[in-house]
């Protein structure tokens, strides 16, 4: 089946992902399945931020014989991205009528959330799993995650991918299953042999168009005013809550006395009720709806 | 469950508001160690006439005076002597101890390792600020090393207590650190404290700022608090391994979060047993 011969040019897969999410080691897992099939490989990877939560990506290439170790745009033949976004900024990398995997778990990056105004729109992408699976020839984008967890683990997700990725490439179940023995804890063996054939049973029946997105409370749900009151009589100008709050609402007076200087940039953190050791600062929420109705305060 | 409770949270509910504002510094950490006593004790619902608040002396003990609960303000060093007496004869109270780092481990030192020891239902709250500060900032047993205070004017060269590891070297059937920094963590700890049977002893990183981080240029109030963050090591990094790892980087980074948990048989319940057994057999 996996014979040497039937490949001549070599073979790119594209890893994505987050910092934290094994994309290195999902590569390394295909990369010794290759070098035990007898094919050249060769893997280039990139993950200084990896620990910050920023991107890392792995090329991988295997043939019978590889020269460079990076992939050109558009000439990927499988690209499998284990974060949404992530699958969105390596799309371009996809040859034409590549295959397409990925999960569609959001990881919302902090720099996507500067504007921390409550109701404000986040900064991630925003096409739908729908519309790109449209558009690609060979998609499938699945909650590889959610499926984890009902095996109860979520760690197992890589797995399930790696089964996914498994139905495109030319090797057996059994040989996938023997290198990914050598990665995982001794006592997660059975349940990540699971994960794998539940990758693949899932991929045989994924009809278009796919999946469900996990999708995050979207921020604009949540509809909020939120009030802050200042008892100057307590306050003591300590200097705490002006100093601690992110989004610098608040200031000293010429009475060294708290005041809220920006109250429309207050995004109810509470930081300044929990942090003044004066008890002078209360922060009332309220839900926009029911204030009309009542007029009632909290 | 968090959130709400924020929300629903009124500390005034919980004070003595004609005794407010309190005496303490601007910036003092006590205040932020109180409200998330206040708070844990509002989150397990426990009614006021059912909580029973004893505190030493010092800057610590003055916290009981302004809780509206029942509160008794002991002689110093001794808050842990009266309040097993008091969780001895009242058992059905939630007693909780508020002592400062002179007066449980100085003066009070004897008592701390003995109610660790019994493992008597009691929560014990050390505010822990390295010095003395209501007697005009003395050298306390947890001051660090080279550190001025009023009596150490060359700078303090004993070696500091780790509270924590002595009391779990006593008994302590629950051990665990926090900074005032964090307070939910913190509210979370003394919740767990709370309804932990046994003795827990609850270590809270607080600051004086006015006299400990005055003779030390240790900076304002926001520096002080946030400085705290930097010497933090959270149990869930992995414990003392990690703050290995972090010697050459942080000097003495404190361990934080629940650090040790035994379950022994509670004192009380053992010397109730006892008398009951004693009694019927005359
Ligand atoms: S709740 Fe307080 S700390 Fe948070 S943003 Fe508002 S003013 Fe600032
Ligand atoms: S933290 Fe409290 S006491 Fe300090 S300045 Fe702010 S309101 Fe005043």
């Amino acid at each position: 089946m996996n014979d040497k011969s039937k490949i001549e040019k070599p073979v790119n897969v594209l890893i994505v992902g987050v910092g934290g999410q094994g994309v290195i080691m999902v590569s390394k897992v295909l990369a010794l399945l290759c070098q035990t099939h007898g094919f050249e490989v060769k893997q280039s990877e990139v993950h200084g931020m990896a620990k910050r939560g920023g991107g890392v990506f792995s090329h991988i290439r295997f043939g019978p014989k590889v020269w460079s170790p990076t992939i050109p745009k558009g000439k990927a033949d499988i690209l499998l991205a284990l974060e949404w976004a992530e699958a969105m900024r390596w799309l371009d990398h996809l040859k034409p009528g590549g295959t397409f995997i990925a999960d569609t778990q959001r990881i919302v990056p902090p720099f996507a959330c500067r504007n921390r105004k409550r109701g404000a729109e986040r900064n991630y992408s925003r096409e739908t799993p729908a519309e790109i699976i449209d558009k690609v020839k060979n998609g499938y984008a699945l909650d590889a995650e959610g499926m984890a967890m009902t095996l109860g683990n979520r760690r197992v997700a890589n797995t399930i991918l790696l089964g996914v990725l498994s139905t495109a490439l030319d090797f057996s179940p059994e040989s996938w299953q023997a290198v990914i023995e050598k990665f995982v804890p001794p006592h997660t063996i059975e349940t990540n042999a699971q994960a794998f054939q539940e990758g693949r049973s899932w991929t045989a029946n994924a009809v278009k168009p796919l999946p469900v997105v996990s999708e995050a409370p979207s921020a604009e749900s949540i509809d909020i005013t939120t009030e802050l009151t200042i008892n100057t009589v307590w306050c003591k100008g300590c200097d705490i809550c002006v100093k601690m709050c992110p989004e610098r609402c608040l200031a000293l007076n010429e009475d060294q006395e708290a005041v809220l200087i920006h109250p429309d940039k207050c995004t109810g953190c509470r930081i300044c009720e929990w942090l003044c050791p004066d008890y002078a600062i209360k922060l009332h929420k309220r839900p926009n709806s029911q204030t009309e109705g009542t007029g009632a305060g909290v | 469950m968090n959130e709400i409770s924020a929300d629903s949270f009124d500390i005034n509910e919980y004070l003595r508001l004609e005794l407010f504002p309190h005496f303490l510094c601007p910036g003092c950490g006590h205040g932020m160690a109180m409200r998330a006593m206040l708070w844990a004790v509002a989150e397990l619902g426990i009614d006021k006439d059912n909580l029973a608040i004893v505190s030493g002396i010092g800057c610590s003990g003055r916290m009981g005076a302004y809780v509206d609960a029942n509160t008794f303000h002991v002689t110093h060093g001794r808050p842990l002597a009266f309040a097993t007496g008091l969780k001895l004869a009242r058992p059905d109270l939630t007693v909780i101890v508020i002592t400062g780092d002179g007066d449980s481990l100085a003066i009070g030192g004897n008592h701390l390792i003995h109610a660790c020891r019994r493992n008597l239902d009691i929560t014990c709250l050390m505010l822990n600020n390295e010095i003395y500060g209501m007697t005009g900032g003395q050298v306390s047993p947890t001051t660090t090393l080279t550190r001025f205070t009023t009596t150490t004017p060359y700078g303090n060269y004993e070696p500091a207590f780790d509270a924590c590891r002595l009391a779990e070297a006593a008994g302590a059937s629950f051990v665990g650190r926090e900074a005032t920094l964090q307070v939910p963590t913190l509210k979370n700890l003394i919740r767990e404290g709370i309804e932990h049977k046994g003795f827990s002893f609850l270590e809270v990183i607080s600051d004086c700022t006015e006299i400990y981080g005055r003779k030390n240029a240790l900076g304002n109030s926001p520096e002080m608090v946030l400085s705290q963050k930097s010497k933090m090591r959270p149990e869930s990094y992995g414990g003392l391994m990690s703050n290995k790892v972090d010697q050459p980087f942080r000097p003495n980074p404190f361990q934080t979060g629940v650090l040790a948990r035994n379950e022994r048989q509670e004192y009380g319940e053992l010397c109730r047993r006892h008398i009951a057994a004693k009694q019927q057999a005359e």
